[in-house]
C-alpha cells in the first residue's frame, strides 16, 4: 500500500470500520444473542425424562414454575432482592453523598476506599463471613465473652442478607455518586438561599436530579442478586434458595433442562420489567423537575 | 445533617473492610481454629502452595484469564478504535449491543452457553471457558478503551498526518502507543474479571478444567480453611496490585462514569 493511498484513506473506507467491529458484533451475536435465542426456545420445549430435550411445543414448563415450591422460591427471591437493593440504595446514596460532598482533592482516595472492596473476589468477600460469623468466629466469640450463648451464625438467613447488601453495596455507589457530582452546585445553593431546609434541598433538588443514578444503581443491585447461587449455599446452607439456585440444580443436578430454561427466561423477563420500571421511575423524576 | 451523613459514610466504609481484614487476619493465625489466636504464622500460605489440585486449578484460571483477558482487549480494542475513528453507522446500536453482557443476569448467560455449546456438540473445556470468558470481559475491554480514545486530543493524529505519517504509520507510532496504559488496564481488568468468575465456569468448565473459583466455592461448601484465607489475602493483594496500576482515576471514570 502507497504512502499516498493510506493518507486520503479515512474518508473512503466506511468498510474498514465494519471489518473491526466485526468480531465484537460476532462475539455479541453468536455467543449472547443467539444462545439467548435457544435458551428462549428450550423453554417451550418438552422436557427428555433421560435429560435435554424432545423438541416440540409446550407451556408446561411454565406451569410446573406455577407450582407453590418454585413459585415461593420466585416471591422469596424478589422480596430478598428488592428489599437488599433498596438497603443497598439507601446506603450507597448516603456514602456517595458524603464522598461528593468531600473536597475535590480527597475524593479519589474516598472513592479508592470503595473500590478495592468492589473489585475483591466475590468468593472471597463472601466466605470472609464465615470467619466472623461461623462457629468461633469474632461475634459468636464476644458474645459467649458478655455471657450471651451462641453457637454459630452460619447457615442462617441472617448471614445470606448480611452478605448479599455487603456483596452489592459497593456497586450501589459509584452510579450515584457519578448523578450527584454531575449536579450543578449553584442548585443545592440556590436551594438554601431560598429558604429550604437541609431536608428540603435533599428531598426536592439532589433526589430528583440524582434519579438516572439511583436508577442505574437499581438495576446494578436488584437483578444480580436474582442470579446469586454462591451466597445462599456458603452462608444459608441452601435452606432458602434464591433463583439462581434452582437455576444451578435444575441444569446440573436435575438435568431438566427445558425447566431451568424456562426459570431463566423469567429472570430475563424480570430483568427487562425492572429495566422498564427504572426507565419510567428516571422520565417521572425528570418530569417533576420541569414542571 | 452533614456530620451525621459523614458519619454514617465512614461506618458504612469501615464496614466494607470488616471481612477483608478478617480474612487477613486469620491467614497468619497460628491456630487452625478460629476462637483461638495462637500468635503468627506462614504455614498456611507455604501449606496452600503445596497443594497440588488447587495449584492445577490455579494455572487453569491463570491460563483462562491470560487467553480470555488478551483476545477480549483485542476485540475490545478494534471496535473501540473503529467507533472512535471510523464513519460508521449505527454507532449507538453497537454502543448497547457490547453492553448487553452487562445487562443481562450472568446466570442467563451462563445457561445460554451451556445450553448452546451442547447443542453444536460442543464438549465443555478450556475453549467453552475462554468464549464464556470473552463474553463477560469484552464490555469492560470495550468501554475503557473507547473512553481512553475519547479522552485524546484529536490534533495528536492531525499532527501525525501533517508529518507525513500514513493511516498506518499514524495508528502503529502515535496511536498505540499513547493508549499503552488504556490497552494495559483493558487488559487487567478482563483478566480480573475471568479470574474471578465463578457464574459462567459453572456452566462451561468441564472435567480437568475446573476453575480457581470453582474449586474455593466447593471446598468452602465442606468448611472453611486457614490455607483459603490464606488464598483469599493472596486474592486482595492481587485486587490492590491491579487497582493501583490501572490507576484510581481510570478505575472511577470506568465505574462512576463515562461508560454509556
Amino acid at each position: 500500500m502507497s504512502k499516498v493511498e493510506t493518507r486520503s484513506a479515512p474518508r473512503s473506507t466506511t468498510w474498514q470500520g465494519y471489518l473491526l467491529v466485526a468480531p465484537a458484533v460476532a462475539v455479541i451475536v453468536l455467543l449472547v444473542v443467539v444462545p439467548t435465542i435457544i435458551v428462549a426456545r428450550e423453554s417451550f420445549a418438552i422436557p427428555d425424562p433421560l435429560g435435554g430435550t424432545l423438541g416440540g411445543f409446550t407451556l408446561d414448563n411454565y406451569a410446573t414454575l406455577l407450582d407453590p415450591v418454585y413459585l415461593k422460591t420466585i416471591g422469596y427471591s424478589l422480596g430478598m432482592a428488592a428489599a437488599n437493593a433498596v438497603v443497598c440504595l439507601v446506603v450507597g446514596y448516603v456514602v456517595a453523598t458524603w464522598i461528593a460532598g468531600a473536597k475535590a482533592e480527597r475524593q479519589p482516595l474516598l472513592l479508592l476506599l470503595v473500590i478495592i472492596p468492589f473489585w475483591t473476589d466475590f468468593l472471597v468477600r463472601t466466605f470472609a463471613w464465615i470467619n466472623i460469623l461461623g462457629s468461633g468466629g469474632i461475634v459468636v466469640t464476644a458474645l459467649r465473652a458478655v455471657g450471651i450463648d451462641a453457637d454459630s451464625f452460619v447457615p442462617s438467613q441472617g448471614a445470606v442478607v448480611l452478605s448479599l447488601l455487603y456483596a452489592f453495596l459497593p456497586v450501589a455507589v459509584f452510579p450515584i455518586y457519578a448523578a450527584l457530582r454531575g449536579i450543578d452546585p449553584s442548585l443545592p445553593e440556590a436551594a438554601t438561599d431560598l429558604g429550604c431546609s437541609w431536608w428540603q434541598t435533599q428531598r426536592r433538588v439532589m433526589l430528583p436530579l440524582s434519579a438516572p443514578g439511583i436508577a442505574a444503581a437499581f438495576m446494578l443491585t436488584f437483578v444480580p442478586t436474582l442470579g446469586v447461587f454462591v451466597i445462599p449455599v456458603l452462608l444459608g446452607g441452601g435452606l432458602d434458595p434464591l433463583v439462581g439456585n434452582l437455576i444451578v440444580t435444575l441444569f446440573t443436578e436435575f438435568r431438566n433442562q427445558a425447566l431451568g430454561s424456562a426459570m431463566a427466561m423469567v429472570v430475563l423477563v424480570l430483568m427487562l420489567a425492572s429495566v422498564a420500571v427504572a426507565a419510567i421511575a428516571t422520565r417521572i423524576a425528570a418530569s417533576r423537575r420541569t414542571s | 445533617m452533614r456530620k451525621v451523613i459523614g458519619a454514617a459514610a465512614i461506618v458504612m466504609i469501615a464496614f466494607l473492610y470488616v471481612p477483608i481484614v478478617a480474612v487477613i487476619a486469620y491467614s497468619f493465625n497460628a491456630s487452625p481454629v478460629s476462637y483461638r489466636w495462637d500468635g503468627l504464622t506462614l504455614d498456611w500460605y507455604a501449606e496452600l502452595f503445596q497443594d497440588e489440585p488447587l495449584l492445577a486449578t490455579l494455572r487453569t484460571s491463570l491460563l483462562l484469564g491470560l487467553v480470555a483477558g488478551f483476545i477480549a482487549t483485542v476485540i475490545g480494542f478494534l471496535s473501540a478504535y473503529a467507533l472512535h475513528r471510523f464513519p460508521i453507522r449505527g454507532k449507538g446500536v453497537l454502543l448497547a449491543a457490547v453492553a448487553i453482557p452487562l445487562v443481562i443476569p450472568e446466570i442467563v448467560i451462563g445457561v445460554a452457553l451451556l445450553r448452546t455449546f451442547s447443542t453444536v456438540g460442543m464438549q465443555n473445556g478450556l475453549l467453552t471457558l475462554v468464549l464464556g470468558h470473552i463474553v463477560i470481559a469484552l464490555p469492560m475491554a470495550t468501554f475503557v478503551l473507547l473512553g481512553a480514545m475519547r479522552s485524546l486530543d484529536p490534533s495528536v493524529h492531525e499532527a501525525a498526518a501533517d508529518l507525513g505519517a500514513g493511516v498506518l504509520g499514524t495508528f502503529w507510532r502515535v496511536t498505540l502507543p499513547i493508549l499503552r496504559p488504556a490497552l494495559l488496564a483493558a487488559f487487567l481488568l478482563s483478566f480480573t474479571t475471568s479470574f474471578s468468575n465463578i457464574v459462567i465456569s459453572t456452566f462451561t468448565a468441564g472435567v480437568g478444567t475446573t476453575t480457581l473459583p470453582i474449586r474455593i466455592y466447593s471446598s468452602v461448601r465442606t468448611g472453611l480453611t486457614p490455607e483459603l484465607n490464606a488464598l483469599g489475602s493472596l486474592m486482595v493483594v492481587l485486587t490492590l496490585v491491579v487497582i493501583l496500576v490501572v490507576g484510581v482515576g481510570q478505575m472511577r471514570r470506568i465505574l462512576a462514569g463515562s461508560a454509556p
